[in-house]
C-alpha cells in the first residue's frame, strides 16, 4: 500500500538513505547532467529509520594536487560551503550522509582513524583516540585499546574511556544503522533498543577508566572492524549524552571544531574549540580556517555563481551542477578552481529476480548485451564525469580485475559497444519476447529510466516507465512487499569503507535479503548459494591473509557479473569547485574533499 | 498529530527528524509575506491604473491594448515567466549595468540585509503580480464601465461634477467593492501557501516551498502542518472579506 | 410548453393566408452572428484552431518533415547540419571536458528546428507533440468539469432541500483546497503509490492521459458548479417551469427540456475560460513532475527539462512556454467574445456602433447620435466582464419549442426575448 514510512524500523544493514524531502537523490553523487536536484543524503532519520545510506564514498585513485605541508602562518578565515539542503538529522548516531561526515571528522574522534591525507595513503587506518592500532586477539574477537589520556570535550569535560560505552550503545538506542556494531557481544540482545531506550553493552564494552583502556569483545572475527570504528558512528561523545536522539543538537566531541549552530534550514556554523591540541596530526590535524560555515537553500546553479563570484568558498561536492554550468567550468580561468576524482560507487539498474521476465538469466543478459553505456555516460555527464562498467567493483577497489562480458567485439575486459544481435537471439532464447517490462527510477533520474526503456524496447519488451519522488523510491524498491509492481529499477552506491564485501555482499548476498522491510539493500534479491559460500570463505580468509582473500573477490565478482543481477551502468566522479582563495585542496579517498585542511587567501 | 500540533507543538517531520515542523513553518512564514505583500503592492496599484486608464481611455486604441496586455498576463503560466525572468538577468545579460545588480536566487531576510533583501525581491514580485494585474485590471475596467450607467452617477453628472471627479469619487470608490473582496480572497490565499510555483522557481523558502516540498516527499506532519495553516488563512481572509464589504458596501449593512 | 401568445389568423382546417413567413431568428443564430462579427475573437478562434490543427499535426511531422523519433532517447544520434555530421550531444570543451551539451536550433525545419534536448530527441516534434498531450488534457477535462458540474447543479438546483445543501456541501470541502495542492496531493499519491487508479474494472496506469484529465477535472467542479447552480435556481423560479410542474411533467422532462436549454448558455461562456485554465493547470503539474509522465511529452514537461539548459539552450524552455501563452490567450479572448455574443445588453452595443457607422456614411454628426445613443437607460459600453457569468446576470430564457410562428418584424428583436 502507501509506503507511509514507519517510523521505528531498526534497519540491521546500512542501507541507502532515503533522500531529504523531496529533492534528494544519492548520496555523493558526481556532477552529472539531467539533474537539477541535488542529492541529499539523508541520516536514516528520513522516511523509515530503516534506509540509510552508505555515506562513505571514497576512491583510493588520483592523488591530487596540494600539499598537506602544515603551513602555519595561514590559520585564519571563514571557509562557506553552500549546499543545495541540508543533511537530516545531526545526530552522529544516525547520519549516514557524506555531508555531515564531512564536517564530523573535524568535530569528533574515534578509536582509529582514515589518515587524514589525500591520496591512496588516505585509506590507511591509524590511530586516533586510541595510543596504538592493538593486534585483535582470542582467534580475532578481542580488541584492548589504550586509551590517550588528557583530552578533553569541547564543553570542558574530560574524555575517558567509559564515554565510548555510551557512544556504542547509543548505535542501538538512537535508531540507526547497526549492522555495522552487531558483532559486539551483548548488540543482538539490543534488538529493540530503540523503542526501550536501553542496551547493556557491558559485556561487550568494558571500560577501565583507571587503566584508560578500552576492550571490545566480539562474537566473531571481524576483518573490517577497524574500518567500522573510523565511521563517524563511532566517534565518541560525553557518557551523559542522551540516549535518544538529540535532534540538531549535536552532542561535544573532540575534534579541533565545534557545533555552533545547525539550523537545517539556513546553515551550519563550526567555529574552533579551544580545548583541543594535537596529539596525532596524521588521524586529527589541526584546521586552519578559523570558522566554518556551511550554507543550505540556494539552487545549485546559484552555489556555483556564487563561488565563481569569491562569495562563497566550495559548491557542495554532493550537490549536481547542472549541464548548462558545467560548461562554463571548463573554462581555462576556473582551471585551478575545479577538481575532478573518481569514486568508488555504481551506478546501476538491479533486476527484479524473483519476476518474469527478469527471474531468467538469458533475460538478464540479454539486457545487459543491449545496455547502451555510452547514452547512460552522457546521462551522467559525458566521459570525464562517468565511465561505463559492467561488473560490481569499482576500479582501484580491492579485488578489482577489470571484466565486461556484455560488450560488442571479443575483449572482455572493457566495454566498447552493446551488442544488439547477441541482445535479441538471447531474448529469443529465453522466450521472454513481448512482455511487460516496468521501470522504476526516482523523478531526478528519469532520463535514465527513459533510455533503459528504449533499450528494453529495441530487443523486443514492451517497457514503461515509473517514476517516484526521490525520498519514496529508494524505500519502494527494497521492500519485497512491491516486488510484483517494478522488474528493473535504478539505484546507487558508494563505499561505506575501502572493502569488497560492502559491495558484493551488502549489495548481494543472500543474508541481505530483509522480505517485507523498507531496507533490504539487496534490491535484487538475488541469492546464489555456491557464489555466496565463496563470499564467506573470501570473508574469513581476509582475517589471516588479505591477499589471497581479494584474489577470491575478484573471482567473485566475475562470476557474480555473469550472473547479471544488474545491468551496471557507470561508475561516476566527483567535482569540487572552489573559489579562488582556496588553497591546499586534498581528495581523500575516504571523506573526498579535507575541508579544513584548506588555507584561505586573503 | 493533531494534539501534537496544537497542544504540545513538539510534532517532528518525517524527513527531518530533529526538525520540529512548527517552527519550521513559523520561520518560512515571512519570505511569503515579503514575497505576497510586495507583489500586492504592485499588482493592486498597476491594476488600478491599467483599469482606471482602459475604462477614461474607452474608445481610443488605448484600451483595447491596455486589456490585451492584461490578457497576456493572465494566459502567462507564473512558473516559466519566473524562469524566463531568471535567464535574463541570471546569466544573458548579468554582467551588463541593467542587470550586474541582481542577487543570486533566494530569501536574504530583512533583518539581515534589507538592500539584499529587497534586490532579491524585486523579480520574483513582477513575476506573482503579472497575473493578477491583469485579472485586476479587466475586473476594475469592467466594473466601472457597468457603474456608469448606475442612477446615482447620472445625477452626479447632471449637478455639473467634472468627469474625472465622478470617476474617482464616485465611480471608483463603488467599483473598488468587488475589487477589495476579490482581493482579499486571493492575498488570504497567498499568504497561506498559494504562491507556490513562485517560490519553487525562485527559491524562496516560503510556506509554498514547503508545502510542495512536503507533498512531493510524502512528508505527512508537514503537509498537515502546512495544509492547516494555509486553510487558516484562508478562512480568515474570507470572514475579513466579508466584514470589509459590509463596510464598503452601505447596501449590504443592516438597516 | 409553450402558450400561444398570439391566435392564428386562421382557423384550423383552413389553408392559411398568403402572407410571406418571415422566420424570427432563434437567440442561437443571434449569438452566432454576434460573435462573426467580432473580428478580434474570430481571429482567437482560428488561431486556437490553428494550434490545435498543428499539434494534432505532429505524427506527420515527426515521421515525415522531421524523421525523428519523438519519444526514444537518442543520445549517441548524429546528424547533419550544413554538409557536416555533428553528434546530437557534444562533450564540453577546455580543459576538463565536462558536461553534455546538445545541438541549438539549426532553423531548418526539417531537421532539428529548435535543437534537441538533453536525451537527444527533436524539441520542435516534442513541442508539438507536447501540444497534442496538452490539449487533449485541457479540452477533456475541460469538457468532462462542465458536464458533470452541470449535471450536479442541475440536481442540486432543480431538487433543493437537502439535495442542494448535500451536493453544495460537498463541493464546498473540494473548493476548502487551495487548488494546486489538491491536484498536487491527488497525482503524488496515484503516480507513486498506487502507480495509477484501480476502481473496479476501471484501471489507468500512471502514463495514461486519463489520469491528469480526471484529477483536473475534478478539481475545478465547484468552481464550475456554482454559477451553473445559481442559473438553475434562478431559471427554476420562473412561471414556465411553474407551469411545467402545474401540467404535470415529469422531474427529468422539465430538467432537460426546459432548464437545461436555458442554462446552456452559461457552460457555453464557461467552456473557452475553462479550457484556459485547464492548459495552465496541466502544464503546472507536468513541470513539477507530476502531470504527464515521460516518456509522453506536455508542454510542461518540455519547460522543466529545459531549466538544465536555462542558460546555453535557453529554447528549450521558451518555445513550450510560448506556445501556452498563445493557447490560453487565444482562448481567453474567445471566451470574452462568446461572453459578450451571448449578452442582451451587448448587442445593443453592437448595433450602436452599426448606427454610428451609418450615420457617419451620412455625414452626420456622431456626437450628437451618440449622445442620444448613450442616455437610452440600459445602452453603454459595458465593456467585457472578465468574470464568467454570475447568478446576477440576465440571460434571455429559451423556450423548448418556439411558439406558433407569428408574424415578426425584423428589427423587433427585442420582442422575441421578452419572457
Amino acid at each position: 500500500m502507501i509506503p507511509i514510512p514507519a517510523k521505528s524500523d531498526t534497519p540491521d544493514i546500512p542501507g541507502r538513505p532515503t533522500h531529504d524531502i523531496g529533492v534528494a537523490r544519492r548520496d555523493c553523487p558526481p556532477a552529472r547532467s539531467g539533474g537539477r536536484k541535488a542529492l541529499r543524503r539523508l541520516g536514516a532519520a528520513t522516511l523509515t529509520a530503516g534506509a540509510l545510506v552508505a555515506a562513505g564514498c571514497g576512491s583510493s585513485g588520483s592523488p591530487s594536487p596540494g600539499s598537506s605541508s602544515a603551513a602555519a602562518g595561514h590559520t585564519g578565515g571563514t571557509y562557506t560551503i553552500l549546499a543545495n539542503s541540508a543533511f537530516g538529522v545531526a545526530d552522529l548516531a544516525q547520519n549516514y550522509t557524506l555531508e555531515e561526515w564531512q564536517l564530523a571528522i573535524d568535530t569528533h574522534d574515534g578509536l582509529v582513524q582514515f589518515k587524514r591525507v589525500g591520496g591512496t595513503a588516505g585509506t590507511q587506518i591509524v590511530p586516533d583516540l586510541a595510543a596504538s592500532i592493538p593486534t585483535p586477539t582470542a582467534g580475532g574477537k578481542t580488541y584492548v585499546f589504550h586509551i590517550r589520556k588528557g583530552i578533553k570535550f569541547s564543553n570542558g569535560q574530560v574524555m575517558k574511556p567509559s564515554d565510548f560505552v555510551t557512544t556504542f550503545e547509543r548505535q542501538f538506542t538512537v535508531p540507526g544503522p547497526t549492522t555495522f556494531y552487531s558483532g559486539i557481544v551483548g548488540a543482538s540482545k539490543c534488538g529493540n533498543a530503540a523503542k526501550t531506550g536501553k542496551c547493556d553493552l557491558s559485556q561487550g564494552v568494558v571500560a577501565d577508566d583507571t587503566n584508560y583502556t578500552l576492550t571490545i569483545h566480539l562474537t566473531a572475527a571481524d576483518p573490517e572492524f577497524l574500518d567500522k570504528l573510523a565511521l563517524p558512528f563511532a566517534y565518541v561523545v560525553p557518557a551523559s549524552t542522551s540516549m535518544k536522539l538529540t535532534g540538531n543538537n549535536v552532542p561535544p566531541g573532540t575534534g579541533p571544531y565545534l557545533w555552533q549552530s545547525y539550523n537545517p534550514n539556513k546553515e551550519a556554523v563550526l567555529v574552533r574549540n579551544k580545548y583541543f591540541h594535537v596529539w596525532n596530526a596524521e588521524a586529527q590535524p589541526a584546521g586552519y580556517p578559523d570558522k566554518i560555515v556551511e550554507k543550505y537553500g540556494q539552487t545549485v546553479s546559484d552555489e556555483v555563481t556564487a563561488v565563481q563570484n569569491g562569495q562563497a568558498d566550495e559548491v557542495f561536492d554532493g550537490d549536481v551542477i547542472p549541464a548548462d554550468r558545467l560548461n562554463e567550468l571548463n573554462g581555462a580561468q576556473y582551471a585551478k578552481q575545479v577538481h575532478v576524482n573518481p569514486l568508488t560507487a555504481d551506478w546501476y539498474f538491479a533486476f527484479n529476480t524473483k519476476q518474469p521476465p527478469f527471474n531468467n538469466l538469458k533475460a538478464r543478459q540479454a539486457a545487459n548485451f543491449a545496455a547502451d553505456r555510452n547514452a547512460y555516460v552522457k546521462i551522467g555527464g559525458g566521459p570525464s564525469l562517468a565511465v561505463p562498467t559492467c561488473q560490481v567493483l569499482p576500479p582501484n577497489f580491492p579485488g578489482y580485475k577489470p571484466y565486461c562480458p556484455y560488450t560488442a567485439g571479443s575483449d572482455t575486459t572493457k566495454w566498447t559497444g552493446p551488442d544488439l544481435a547477441k541482445a535479441k537471439a538471447l531474448v529469443k532464447a529465453s522466450g521472454t519476447a513481448g512482455m511487460k517490462v516496468v521501470v522504476n527510477t526516482d523523478i531526478p533520474d528519469k532520463a535514465l529510466g527513459e533510455q533503459m526503456v528504449s533499450d528494453l524496447n529495441k530487443i523486443g519488451y514492451k517497457a514503461s516507465l515509473q517514476a517516484l519522488a526521490g525520498s519514496i523510491q529508494y524505500p519502494f524498491v527494497q521492500n519485497s512487499n512491491n516486488s510484483k509492481k517494478w522488474n528493473i529499477a535504478w539505484s546507487a552506491w558508494y563505499q561505506d569503507y575501502p572493502a569488497p564485501s560492502d559491495f558484493l555482499n551488502v549489495l548481494l548476498g543472500c543474508g541481505s535479503i530483509h522480505p517485507g522491510s523498507d531496507a533490504s539493500p539487496n534490491i535484487a534479491a538475488f541469492c546464489d548459494k555456491s557464489i555466496q559460500a565463496q563470499m564467506d570463505k573470501a570473508e574469513q580468509l581476509s582475517v589471516t591473509d588479505p591477499t589471497a582473500a581479494n584474489a577470491i573477490w575478484a573471482q567473485v565478482d566475475h562470476a557474480m557479473t555473469d550472473q547479471a543481477p544488474w545491468v551496471d551502468l557507470y561508475n561516476p566522479k566527483q567535482i569540487d569547485f572552489l573559489s579562488s582563495r582556496v588553497h591546499g585542496y586534498q581528495w581523500n579517498p575516504q571523506w573526498y574533499i579535507l575541508i579544513d585542511q584548506q588555507w584561505l587567501s586573503k | 498529530m493533531m494534539k501534537k500540533i496544537f497542544i504540545s507543538r513538539d510534532l517532528v517531520s518525517y524527513s527531518n527528524q530533529g526538525q520540529r515542523v512548527i517552527p519550521e513553518v513559523t520561520a518560512a512564514a515571512p519570505a511569503t509575506l515579503s514575497l505576497v505583500f510586495g507583489a500586492a503592492v504592485i499588482w493592486v496599484v498597476m491594476a488600478i491604473l491599467m483599469g482606471v486608464g482602459a475604462a477614461v481611455l474607452r474608445g481610443t486604441v488605448l484600451d483595447p491594448l491596455l486589456m490585451i496586455i492584461a490578457l497576456i498576463g493572465i494566459s502567462m503560466p507564473v512558473f516559466w515567466v519566473g524562469e524566463v525572468v531568471n535567464l535574463v538577468p541570471q546569466s544573458r545579460l548579468h554582467h551588463s549595468f541593467l542587470f550586474s545588480w541582481v542577487p543570486p536566487l533566494g530569501y536574504t531576510p530583512f533583518t539581515q540585509n534589507p538592500v539584499l533583501w529587497f534586490k532579491g525581491l524585486v523579480f520574483p514580485w513582477i513575476t506573482l503580480s503579472i497575473m493578477y494585474i491583469g485579472f485586476y485590471a479587466r475586473v476594475l475596467r469592467a466594473n466601472l464601465l457597468e457603474i456608469q450607467n448606475e442612477d446615482y452617477i447620472r445625477t452626479a453628472r447632471a449637478k455639473g461634477l467634472t468627469e474625472r471627479r465622478v470617476l474617482f469619487r464616485h465611480t471608483l470608490r463603488t467599483s473598488m467593492i468587488t475589487f477589495v473582496s476579490l482581493f482579499g480572497l486571493d492575498f488570504g490565499v497567498l499568504v497561506g501557501g498559494g504562491a507556490l510555483l513562485t517560490e519553487v522557481v525562485f527559491a524562496i523558502h516560503g510556506v509554498g516551498f514547503l508545502t510542495y516540498q512536503s507533498l512531493t516527499g510524502l512528508d505527512l506532519p508537514v503537509i498537515m502542518t502546512t495544509v492547516i495553516y494555509g486553510a487558516f488563512f484562508i478562512v480568515l481572509a474570507n470572514t475579513l472579506v466579508d466584514i470589509a464589504y459590509a463596510g464598503l458596501d452601505p447596501r449590504v449593512r443592516p438597516a | 410548453m409553450a402558450i400561444a401568445l398570439t391566435e392564428s389568423a386562421e382557423p384550423p382546417g383552413q389553408a392559411p393566408d398568403l402572407e410571406p413567413e418571415i422566420s424570427g431568428r432563434s437567440p442561437w443564430a443571434l449569438a452566432g452572428r454576434r460573435l462573426w462579427r467580432n473580428r478580434i475573437a474570430m481571429a482567437a478562434l482560428v488561431l486556437f484552431l490553428l494550434i490545435i490543427a498543428v499539434s494534432f499535426a505532429a505524427p506527420l511531422y515527426a515521421h515525415d518533415i522531421a524523421k525523428v523519433n519523438a519519444f526514444a532517447n537518442n543520445l549517441s544520434g548524429t546528424t547533419i547540419i550544413h554538409g557536416h555530421r555533428v553528434p546530437l550531444l557534444q562533450q564540453g570543451g577546455g580543459l576538463l571536458k565536462l558536461g553534455e551539451t546538445p545541438i541549438g536550433p539549426t532553423w531548418d525545419i526539417s531537421n532539428y528546428f529548435l535543437g534537441a534536448d538533453q536525451q537527444g530527441r527533436d524539441v520542435m516534434a516534442r513541442v508539438l507533440y507536447g501540444g497534442r498531450s496538452s490539449l487533449e488534457i485541457g479540452i477533456g477535462s475541460a469538457v468532462f468539469c462542465c458536464v458533470i458540474a452541470t449535471v450536479i447543479a442541475l440536481i442540486a438546483g432543480y431538487f433543493g432541500g437537502i439535495i442542494d445543501a448535500a451536493l453544495s456541501r460537498l463541493m464546498d470541502i473540494i473548493w476548502a483546497f487551495p487548488v494546486y495542492l489538491l491536484a498536487i496531493s491527488i497525482s503524488t499519491v496515484l503516480l507513486t503509490t498506487s502507480n495509477g487508479l484501480s476502481i473496479g474494472p476501471l484501471h489507468l496506469v500512471a502514463t495514461s492521459l486519463w489520469l491528469p484529465t480526471l484529477i483536473i477535472a475534478f478539481i475545478y467542479l465547484p468552481y464550475v458548479y456554482r454559477p451553473i447552480r445559481g442559473h438553475v435556481l434562478s431559471v427554476s423560479e420562473k412561471e414556465f417551469v411553474q407551469a411545467g410542474i402545474a401540467q404535470g411533467a415529469s422531474d427529468v422532462r422539465l430538467i432537460f427540456s426546459d432548464i437545461l436549454p436555458n442554462i446552456v448558455s452559461v457552460v457555453i461562456v464557461l467552456l473557452p475560460l475553462m479550457i484556459a485554465t485547464t492548459i495552465l493547470t496541466e502544464s503546472a503539474l507536468s513541470f513539477l513532475s507530476i502531470g504527464v509522465q515521460p516518456p509522453n511529452a506536455s508542454w510542461g514537461t518540455i519547460i522543466s527539462d529545459g531549466q538544465d539548459l536555462l542558460y546555453t539552450r535557453p529554447w528549450v524552455a521558451i518555445a513550450p512556454g510560448i506556445m501556452i501563452v498563445l493557447t490560453v490567450l487565444a482562448l481567453n479572448v474567445l471566451g470574452d467574445g462568446v461572453r459578450d455574443a451571448l449578452d442582451p445588453r451587448a448587442k445593443l452595443r453592437a448595433d450602436a456602433v452599426d448606427r454610428a457607422r451609418a450615420l457617419r456614411h451620412h455625414g452626420a454628426r456622431v456626437c450628437d447620435l451618440l449622445q442620444d445613443a448613450r442616455h437610452r437607460p440600459g445602452q453603454a459600453d459595458r465593456g467585457s466582464q472578465p468574470e464568467p457569468a454570475d447568478p446576477g446576470r440576465d440571460t434571455p430564457p429559451v423556450r423548448s419549442r418556439p411558439p406558433v410562428p407569428r408574424p415578426v418584424r425584423p428589427d423587433d428583436e427585442e420582442d422575441l426575448h421578452q419572457p
